[in-house]
């Protein structure tokens, strides 16, 4: 019985396969975009830390110093005057090679035995068919004696096309070094190395102009040796300090924790909205079989055999859809990545991904998810379906009627989890997690409120309908509200789709002008001169600052300082008369804060860094110095857009007295009046060329590049939501032809009745349009509060942030209208289908 | 003596066998190159001076300070060590480079201490490159270091030489002065000792034969206040090992009469003595002259088969009719070989014999190579 009862089902599936298919897209979708990013997090996340672990090697602690690392006297002392062996220097850096961002590892092969396999194995692979692989004493002897020599993993050496032997040009602060690639090396070690050029120590002190500096000790301790880490504490000076190996990565790796998680709150956006679709799919398809179902149940089938029916039915789909969502995810991941790779390496830590392969946890999390999400989503129609009185199971009317009982409680249930939502944010402090989750309940509690709102729109629509469009357009929108259960999910779908798009897209819109606001007061000098990492040549600083025209020049440092507590930007300003106005002071008296910032042992601090350290004007900072430990008092705290946000501002004058690092790593000119900055730049570049590569910008060209950086971060918000208004459109379509489909009899009829197809295919599209103004309608003001909530609660959770929400009136507009036009697409097919079908047909199938 | 031989000859054979590159062959590989254009070479004798040829010569390929010696605790119980630095030229130029780390020395440091009562035998290595303070050697004061070990002049113009070793692994440690005994003797003609037929193929070499030594030995966490007799070899040159030699057997011997002999005898890969073999006779006053292969025998009496692999001589009887002399050497205890960078056999030995119809004993170094790969 029950067997023929399956079959039956089964049957009826077969029979419309486009139904099925569009379930099976809706889950695979959100499945996909879930594991997509997920791979593309885990997978950067992966490859950063097996990165940091060969390159960490054995060692379980780290000797770490101020902006200029550790002073190599002491790594010598270390082992000469008390004997320690377990501790390898480390000067570490980058270079470019061919435009290519490469991680220098300058390393001393005498000492990495203790810590460190890979480079006591610097073997060499033939990286072509011609040159002879070098012998490994060569390569250990070259590394020794020959400047620029280098080693490179085999896929790194064969994306920069470079051979086993051959010399090559590396770019340094600026200044261009011959090198020569010794080898490669060998496979097991190879992804893990991409992008690390491996040098002798030697090479990499010439080369990062860092003479006698380590940029850090490793040192192994064996577990629980406490007396050898109580040692090597004693005997460090006041500037340095040892961290264990492991937790310094954790809190590199953790930099990009905020924006990893903002990704995964957008995949999920892709499969709530792939929820509805699924509801959708899964809610039509029992009303479809309604009749079916009667008669089951007329014949003795229990309500828990059609509930059990329905449900496995479900997950079989939901299994089947998940499985290729998987697949889908997989291959989406892939493109995915590079973006978010690519926001990783801007702003974050270099991270080189050369393997993307789902782990079994997040298929599994995907098969959960797609499963689960189906089972969910079908619950209430499976109830529903198992609830049907086997006489009134038969009946559509019963339905519409019942769903229509039911608005108010949803609605109510709705605006409940808005409360719910609204008391979470309030509650949880700042936490990241919780803000998220607190923006998925505001948007389940809205989609439960639309149902209502759209009955009583439609009520309101119709008789305006009438009057415009005559009977055919009064019946267009009023079928919209007496057939709610099908309408009412595609316009929820739609909604919360669109709402996303105007909640990002302003949140978007108002960081983007806000921190075009914060670069045009920033960039207060005319001219900017310098380079990402290094310093400048002072003669050539001298020679740029007496260019003629240029009235007076700042210098700035940003040093990374580093503690316990993870890594902070420290930036040194010599300011120049009209650089003050170029800072930002938050609720603070400018003439009270520059004369102590030039004069006392105080800084500034970025609002990022107060948010995150919940500091604020008067509390200190505490800081390792050549003379040990130093407070350095906040005196005000300062806007900052800068990723990297958290970062303390110096005088250079303090920056000096404190740390003897005297790079510069930019200059900015100030022009008298009347002088063309191109000139001035063109002669910069002439007094340049040939003594150090600095980029040279106008302070209009440095507003467009940081723009176009923070665009390009976007990219991904883009793609993702983009792939919820997909799912969103799969639904629409869906949902119309679904509607059709039921329709057909009543659509035969309005035919026989003398309504031509095209009368019958405009009503349907007029049917669509309205779906889609009122989605687009619903949608502005959830996305006005998604807004809000990104901007004040996600952002600032995640950055610390403060932004300035503008709402751009076309961003509305252009939701609504884009609603509009999605749902037209997706009511073509169904409106030229329905005009298509022969009347005649229609009613005796009915 | 030949220890710069020693290890060339190993290091060649060594990077051959091993493809699989582990940190040992490695080192062995980087030292084994076997051009040495560039490098001078020692066709003439030299004029040396001390202390200054104490000192390094950073030109030559290769050279060392050799110091071994036998010691004994207040309560008798004795102890043998070796502690060796070695100094290697990896090109005949200094690379020139804007950071201290940049070289073309690196050192490698043996040290071992053979426990005859406790029949144990400690052995530690070092290397690094000569550069920032972590190894290297100077001349004035003479000084000679890798990481924490060290040979140095303690500077205090006495006429003779006065030195202090420090050396320290987990296991075990050794603090001792030295005070030289002995002038320093001229091996070989002049001090130019030829290891063969080649043009080239030989090294500059001159010992201090007997040094008395004072001071604190550990090992584990037990201490003992130690004094004996200990010898240095200084070698350098920029030469390896002839083709058909395939090792040798070197002696350092120092005789209660106050006498000290030096003698090694170079195997050819066919199992004969070469030619280039011989020594150096020092006695209580400190004159020396060289001693001709023909002037001595050595017969092997036992051997030990070393438990990886490959069988070692384990006592000789010596002869040299010259001086009237005939000596029985055995190892205080059979295993002490070294497994550093390079495979060998070093280790003390004790003596009895006759001088002239009376008995002499005494007590010295024996090192072995070219026996195990």
């Amino acid at each position: 019985m029950i067997a023929a009862v399956y079959r039956a089902n089964f049957n009826y599936l077969l029979r419309h396969p486009w139904q099925l298919a569009l379930s099976v897209l809706g889950i695979s979708i959100g499945v996909a975009v879930i594991i997509a990013v997920d791979l593309a997090n885990d997978s950067s996340r992966k490859a950063f830390l097996l990165s940091m672990d060969t390159i960490t090697g054995q060692a379980t602690h780290q000797v770490i110093g101020g902006p200029r690392g550790v002073d190599e006297t002491l790594y010598v002392q270390l082992r000469r005057q008390y004997g320690i062996r377990s501790i390898a220097p480390v000067v570490e850096g980058y270079v470019s090679v061919n435009d290519t961002s490469l991680q220098v590892l300058g390393v001393d092969l005498f000492a990495e035995q203790e810590l460190r396999s890979f480079t006591s194995q610097l073997s060499s692979e033939q990286s072509s068919g011609q040159s002879e692989p070098a012998a490994p004493e060569t390569v250990f002897r070259n590394m020794l004696t020959l400047p620029g020599a280098a080693v490179l993993s085999a896929p790194t050496a064969r994306m920069l096309g470079i051979e086993t032997g051959e010399r090559f040009d590396v770019v340094a602060a600026g200044t261009r070094h011959s090198a020569i690639l010794l080898g490669t090396y060998g496979a097991a070690d190879t992804q893990s190395l991409d992008n690390v050029l491996t040098v002798d120590i030697a090479t990499a002190q010439a080369w990062l102009g860092l003479a006698n500096r380590l940029s850090r000790i490793d040192v192994r301790i064996a577990d629980g040796d406490a007396r050898l880490l109580s040692e090597i504490s004693g005997l460090l000076p006041g500037d340095t300090t040892i961290l264990p190996a492991a937790a310094r990565t954790r809190t590199t790796a953790e930099m990009s924790a905020a924006f990893m998680t903002n990704l995964t709150a957008m995949s999920l956006l892709a499969l709530l909205v792939g929820l509805f679709l699924i509801y959708n799919s899964v809610s039509f398809s029992v009303l479809q079989r309604r009749r079916l179902i009667g008669i089951l149940r007329a014949l003795g089938t229990t309500r828990r055999q059609v509930f059990g029916i329905i449900l496995i039915e479900t997950a079989a789909i939901g299994l089947i859809a998940a499985l290729l969502g998987v697949g889908l995810g997989a291959w989406l991941g892939g493109k995915l990545l590079g973006l978010v790779s690519q926001s990783i390496n801007d702003f974050y830590f270099r991270v080189s991904v050369t393997e993307v392969a789902p782990s079994v946890f997040a298929i599994g999390k995907g098969l959960v998810a797609g499963v689960g999400a189906a089972l969910f989503a079908a619950m209430v129609p499976a109830i529903e379906a198992s609830s049907y009185q086997p006489r009134l199971a038969m009946t559509r009317s019963f339905l519409e009627q019942q769903t229509r009982r039911l608005l108010p409680f949803v609605a109510l249930a709705g605006t409940a989890i808005i409360v719910l939502a609204f008391l979470v944010l309030g509650s949880s402090g700042r936490n990241l997690v919780a803000g998220l989750v607190s923006v998925f309940l505001l948007i389940l509690g809205f989609a439960l409120c639309v149902p209502l709102g759209v009955k009583a729109s439609t009520a309101w629509l119709a008789p305006l309908a009438r009057r415009l469009g005559g009977v055919w357009g009064g019946l267009a929108v009023s079928g919209i509200g007496s057939s709610l259960s099908r309408t009412a999910v595609a316009i929820v779908a739609l909604a919360v789709a669109v709402s996303a798009t105007i909640g990002v897209s302003i949140m978007v819109d108002s960081f983007r002008g806000s921190v075009s606001d914060w670069l045009q007061k920033t960039l207060q000098a005319d001219i900017y001169a310098g380079m990402q990492r290094g310093s400048m040549q002072p003669d050539l600083i001298r020679d740029l600052s007496q260019v003629a025209g240029v009235a007076a020049i700042s210098t700035s440092r940003r040093a990374s300082y580093e503690d316990a507590s993870g890594s902070t930007q420290i930036r040194a300003l010599q300011m120049a008369p009209g650089s003050y106005s170029g800072i930002e002071l938050l609720d603070a008296e400018p003439a009270r804060v520059w004369p102590a910032f030039e004069q006392d042992d105080a800084l500034l601090v970025s609002e990022p860094y107060a948010y995150r350290n919940n500091v604020a004007p008067g509390d200190t900072v505490m800081l390792r110095t050549a003379a040990g430990e130093v407070a350095f008092e906040i005196i005000a705290v300062y806007q900052s857009y800068d990723i990297n946000g958290s970062s303390l501002l110096m005088s250079r004058a303090t920056y000096d007295r404190h740390f003897a690092d005297p790079g510069v790593d930019s200059i900015g000119l100030y022009l008298a009046d009347g002088v063309n900055a191109d000139d001035v730049i063109e002669a910069m570049k002439a007094i340049s060329a040939g003594r150090q590569e600095i980029l040279i910008n106008s302070n209009v060209r440095i507003r467009d590049l940081s723009l176009e950086v923070f665009d390009r971060t976007f990219i991904i918000t883009d793609v993702l939501y983009w792939l919820a208004i997909g799912v969103a459109f799969i639904g629409i379509l869906g949902a119309m032809l679904a509607l059709q489909l039921e329709r057909a009899r009543e659509l035969a009829t309005l035919r026989a009745l003398g309504m031509t197809p095209l009368q019958l295919g405009s009503m349907i599209t007029l049917q669509t349009s309205v779906i889609g103004l009122l989605s687009g309608l619903a949608a502005i003001p959830l996305g006005l509060v998604m807004a809000y909530v990104l901007i004040e609660v996600i952002n600032r959770r995640a950055f610390g942030w403060q932004i300035d929400m503008s709402i751009a009136p076309e961003i509305l507009l252009s939701a609504v209208l884009f609603a509009i036009v999605a749902a037209l697409l997706a009511g073509l097919y169904p409106a030229w289908h329905a005009a298509q079908s022969r009347p005649a047909l229609a009613m005796r199938e009915e | 003596m030949l220890r710069t031989g020693l290890l060339l000859a190993f290091l060649a054979t060594v990077a051959a066998a091993h493809a699989d590159l582990d940190e040992r062959s490695q080192l062995s590989a980087l030292l084994s190159a076997a051009d040495n254009i560039g490098f001078p070479t020692v066709t003439e004798p030299r004029a040396f001076e001390f202390p200054r040829d104490h000192g390094p010569h950073p030109e030559y390929r290769n050279e060392w300070w050799y110091i071994t010696g036998n010691l004994a605790a207040d309560s008798g119980r004795h102890f043998g060590f070796e502690l060796t630095v070695f100094r290697f030229a990896l090109t005949p130029d200094l690379p020139a480079s804007d950071s201290a780390w940049r070289t073309n020395q690196v050192f490698i440091a043996h040290f071992a201490i053979t426990d005859t009562d406790g029949e144990e035998f400690y052995v530690a290595e070092r290397y690094s490159r000569g550069a920032v303070g972590l190894a290297g050697a100077e001349t004035e004061p003479f000084r000679v270091w890798i990481d924490d070990w060290e040979i140095a002049a303690i500077d205090d113009n006495r006429e003779r030489e006065r030195w202090r070793l420090r050396a320290a692994d987990d296991d075990f440690a050794l603090d001792l002065d030295l005070a030289a005994v002995k002038q320093p003797v001229l091996n070989g003609i002049d001090g130019l000792s030829q290891k063969s037929a080649e043009p080239g193929n030989a090294s500059y070499y001159y010992s201090i034969t007997r040094w008395q030594s004072d001071g604190r030995l550990r090992i584990g966490e037990q201490e003992f206040g130690v004094s004996g007799l200990s010898w240095l070899d200084r070698e350098w040159s920029s030469s390896a090992l002839a083709a058909d030699q395939q090792g040798w057997d070197w002696f350092a011997l120092q005789l209660s009469d106050g006498s000290d002999i030096m003698f090694y005898n170079l195997r050819k890969t066919d199992g004969a003595q070469d030619t280039h073999s011989g020594g150096t006779w020092v006695p209580a006053s400190g004159d020396s002259r060289h001693i001709d292969r023909d002037e001595i025998s050595v017969t092997v009496t036992a051997t030990w088969d070393s438990p990886e692999g490959g069988t070692y001589p384990a006592g000789w009887d010596l002869r040299l009719d010259s001086e009237d002399l005939v000596l029985s050497v055995t190892p205080v205890i059979d295993d002490q070989e070294l497994f550093t960078t390079v495979r060998y056999w070093e280790g003390a030995v004790e003596i009895r014999g006759t001088r002239a119809g009376t008995e002499v004993s005494g007590r010295g170094y024996v090192e072995l190579t070219g026996y195990a790969e």
